[in-house]
């Protein structure tokens, strides 16, 4: 492989910068607009996306229009909500029915059940309550095994993004030289605002690395109420678990009377029917969901065993939240999981993966760049890098010029993508849909190689 | 107006009020009965959110209308719960109808903004005068970004909050929500409680409580605390005791202590933003924090949350300094429906509206009130209502301890066998009304009160 010239990629980022401005004017003008009101002129943070914001006019199906009429493929998915495609006839018709018959009462509704059995079908666990969003999801996880277990220290690994509650809102992307040794990380708030005192009840372990969760259970495991995890690393590109690593840190909690949860949010309902629950086969004590299960409406769920969920069902501990289990995001969570999302749609996307796979790495390949491939069915990406990453810092340590050159080149070429969050498609997606990508990385490998 | 004391109110006669009304809901609910045992093999009891499991059952709900909603035997009611205080709306109000299937055709979700969320951020920057805004999906993430706000901006740690007052769920203002007794600490200086179990006590801590409308207690907390405190945050008004209003000066004497020691102050105005008044507590009181957290109504039945502030906090999330993130963060569908709710539906007519039921609503429940010597006094403000069974006035949480529950309870038990829904846990909750309720809506409310009282002192 040949080395990648900087001054080159330099070039070639200012010149598609500059074709994307051309191609948003409506939006960089109302970008200036929407600074009055809106702090920076977004809804959030990571929609500042540079050098333009992009703001949404509408999506059918696999594919989103930007505010300059500007169509794209759509493999941003609305951060791996829209597994489902946008507009999907069945979603809008349980949306269109359910609001004309009230969308909010704080009392529990018929669908709110249905959604509970069909989440206990897929994920084998009993036992549901719903929130808003995958923050809350896991902040309720990590409450539920501190009251399950009346112990403190919850256990996370280092890269991974569990929403913006203050208990986990550390060690995601984070300056590395404050983080400590690489098998031993310390705590390091994502922003400013976190309080020093919420790392004291976390530890924090590298992904991958089954000998730093037993040495905290060595040394305090009698503290650990239980440990949350994405099984299936996905907030620094795509980093999977090593055989036996979900398996071996199970069994390693339990011998310590310690709880695991899974934060499904990004996988739950995504790459396999039962998420990575199914795709792993292991089986934790608690699960939490949100994004794809709502089809594209605000939700967050949280699941568990009989005896964790125990400590909800009997009053020891409040889950609450006005919103939680509001009609309009059950009706369409159940379109979502008994219509849409049925076990026969996942095997489908294997299909696209292996072209959108096989013709990213094809690409990369001819023109000798150096990036991997990672991807669990529909959801995968590229580090700009020479070898697969294990670990948070492995998967940190990419060449993010070439990243952010070839985040333009989609754009551009009109596939709207995240540009260091993982890609999703779903059930819209058509192989032409997938081709369409695989020449907007053709055309930028070629020309870096160039 | 009588001038003798009220009357003892025979909690004997009470308790059997609250025996028969039990047994005719139970009468007129055998779905929902049946369906809990169902529900409970897949939701801890039954429901989705711990609040929906009051006494004697949960009650599962069909659908609404207006001002009115279904169970799921049929039994219709007009509705005072309102979800909580979100539905000020109305039911399937039909701008909030047409607004959602409008939009649910066009796509209901980016993750990047629509233009739907800047008239949402302009419309609230105009009600509060507050200038920035960012969304979220709940009360509760607006009162996380409120503290994360404050703390980032002044490098500090400490929080103070009320006792009694309800932020939302997550850990930093789970704290003294409830308190009991044995556990609540001295009233000039009460404890920090943790308000469930789960919550790690290195996090109780950062949060001081001090008692509604006593600014001296706030300027107590300083001066134990000097340059420590982050801010204050509060609901400008009580909702969760009835509707316990701020004595005149306290809003502005809390402020000016925040502003004097470096620190900020928060409203938590999820239950007041756009219910109490067109511009919210902020109107209704004629003082305006650093930073504002909405929810509820403004969402028009959508989950929604909102946080905004004037420019020398919310700069820190303009400049990156602090992340102020979430996937469904100002989602279409539910910029749609609360742009709908807030330009179409909660306009200053809305509240006009709401002040003349409430003189209704008043007026008659104060005559019963008096005719009967009823220890209860009443309070409204724009949509939102309460009665406290209590002779003396409730100023803050301590005050409602000796409140007896089992009256309260019977009386949320006598308005539903006759048709009006007010919110569960009734001690605590005030009552909502929206656009959709009618004069006749009103009355039926007092009536109910009026016969309630009669048969509790017969």
């Amino acid at each position: 492989m040949g080395e990648v010239d900087p001054a080159k990629v330099e070039e070639l980022i200012r010149e598609q910068e500059a074709r994307l401005r051309e191609r948003t004017p409506r939006q960089i003008a109302f970008a200036e607009r929407a600074r009055r009101a809106l702090a920076g002129g977004v809804a959030c943070s990571w929609h500042a996306l540079d050098p333009v914001i992009l703001y949404g006019d509408r999506g059918a199906g696999a594919y989103v229009w930007d505010l300059d009429g500007n169509r794209y493929v759509d493999l941003h998915a609305g951060y791996g909500v829209m597994v489902v495609g946008h507009a999907h006839p069945k979603v809008v018709e349980a949306v269109r029915r359910r609001v004309g018959l009230g969308t909010h009462f704080a009392m529990p509704v018929e669908d709110t059940v249905v959604v509970a059995e069909l989440l206990a079908e897929r994920f084998g666990l009993p036992l549901w309550r719903f929130e808003n969003s995958g923050s809350e999801a896991t902040m309720d996880a990590c409450r539920i095994m501190r009251a399950a277990t009346g112990r403190e220290l919850i256990i996370k690994v280092e890269g991974a993004y569990h929403g913006s509650a203050d208990g986990l809102a550390f060690s995601y992307w984070i300056d590395l030289e404050q983080a400590g040794p690489p098998d031993r990380p310390v705590p390091v708030p994502n922003t400013v605002g976190v309080p020093p005192a919420y790392a004291q009840p976390l530890r924090v372990v590298p992904y991958n690395d089954l000998a730093a969760i037993e040495r905290v259970l060595a040394d305090e495991g009698d503290r650990v109420a239980g440990m949350i995890l994405e099984p299936i690393l996905m907030n620094c590109g795509v980093v999977l678990p090593e055989p036996g690593y979900l398996q071996g840190l199970r069994d390693l909690l339990h011998r310590h009377g310690a709880l695991l949860a899974f934060d499904e949010v990004k996988t739950g309902a995504t790459i396999a029917y039962g998420g990575a629950t199914e795709w792993s086969g292991v089986r934790p004590d608690l699960v939490a969901l949100a994004k794809a299960i709502g089809g594209g409406l605000p939700i967050g769920a949280v699941g568990g065993t009989e005896e964790v969920m125990g400590v909800v069902a009997d009053g020891t501990m409040e889950q609450e939240g006005t919103f939680n289990g509001n009609p309009l995001s059950m009706a369409a969570a159940r379109a979502v999981l008994s219509e849409i999302l049925t076990p026969d749609v996942y095997a489908r996307l294997d299909e696209l993966d292996r072209a959108l796979t096989g013709g990213l790495r094809a690409a990369f390949e001819r023109a000798g760049l150096p990036a991997v491939v990672t991807s669990v069915r529909n959801r995968g990406s590229v580090h700009y890098r020479r070898e697969r990453p294990r670990t948070f810092r492995e998967a940190a340590d990419i060449d993010d010029r070439l990243q952010h050159l070839a985040w333009l080149y989609q754009t551009n070429g009109g596939v709207f993508v995240p540009e260091n969050d993982p890609w999703t498609f779903g059930v819209a997606h058509t192989p032409e849909d997938i081709a369409r990508v695989v020449e907007n990385a053709e055309a930028f490998a070629a020309a870096v190689a160039a | 107006m009588s001038t003798q004391g009220p009357v003892e109110i025979d909690m004997g006669r009470v308790e059997e009020i609250i025996r028969r009304e039990e047994q005719a809901l139970a009468d007129k609910q055998p779905r929902s009965l049946a369906y809990q045992q169902e529900a409970s093999r897949r939701l801890p009891g039954g429901v989705s959110s711990s609040w929906q499991t009051a006494p004697p059952h949960p009650i599962y709900v069909s659908h609404g209308k207006g001002s009115r909603v279904w169970d799921i035997d049929g039994n219709g009611f007009v509705d005072y719960h309102n979800g909580y205080g979100v539905m000020v709306v109305g039911h399937a109000h039909p701008k909030i109808v047409e607004a959602v299937q409008r939009r649910i055709e066009l796509g209901s979700h980016f993750a990047q903004p629509t233009e739907d969320a800047l008239v949402v951020a302009d419309n609230l920057a105009e009600r509060t005068g507050l200038p920035l805004w960012r969304f979220g999906n709940s009360g509760t993430e607006a009162t996380l970004d409120a503290c994360r706000l404050m703390r980032a901006a002044t490098g500090r740690d400490l929080l103070i909050k009320c006792e009694g007052i309800y932020h939302g769920h997550h850990d930093a203002l789970m704290v003294s929500v409830y308190p009991s007794p044995d556990v609540w600490g001295p009233h000039e200086r009460p404890s920090s409680v943790a308000q469930t179990p789960g919550l790690p006590q290195s996090y109780v801590e950062l949060t001081r409580v001090v008692p509604f409308n006593d600014a001296e207690a706030v300027r107590r907390v300083f001066e134990e605390f000097p340059g420590q405190i982050a801010g204050m945050i509060l609901e400008p008004c009580m909702t969760n005791l009835g509707v316990t209003l701020p004595e005149p000066g306290y809003l502005q004497a809390i402020k000016d202590i925040c502003h004097d020691n470096g620190a900020y102050l928060a409203f938590d105005e999820v239950k007041t933003g756009a219910t109490v008044a067109w511009g919210g507590a902020i109107e209704a009181f004629g003082v305006t924090p650093d930073l504002a957290c909405f929810a509820k109504a403004i969402g028009g039945g959508l989950p929604c949350g909102a946080i905004g502030g004037v420019e020398e906090i919310m700069g820190l999330v303009v400049r990156g300094k602090v992340e102020q993130v979430g996937t469904f963060n100002g989602n279409p569908l539910t910029m749609a429906a609360s742009r709908a709710a807030l330009t179409e539906v909660l306009t200053p007519d809305a509240y006009t509206h709401f002040d003349k039921l409430h003189d209704i609503i008043r007026t008659g429940v104060q005559a019963a009130i008096d005719r009967y010597r009823l220890p209860a006094r009443i309070t409204t403000l724009g949509a939102k209502g309460g009665v406290n069974w209590k002779a003396e006035p409730v100023r803050e949480y301590r005050d409602a301890l000796d409140i007896d529950e089992r009256l309260s309870y019977a009386a949320w038990l006598w308005q539903l066998n006759r048709g009006v829904f007010k919110s569960p846990w009734a001690k605590w909750e005030s009552w909502t009304i929206s656009v959709a309720h009618t004069e006749d809506d009103a009355r039926r409310y007092v009536e109910n009160f009026e016969s309630f009282a009669e048969a509790i002192t017969a």
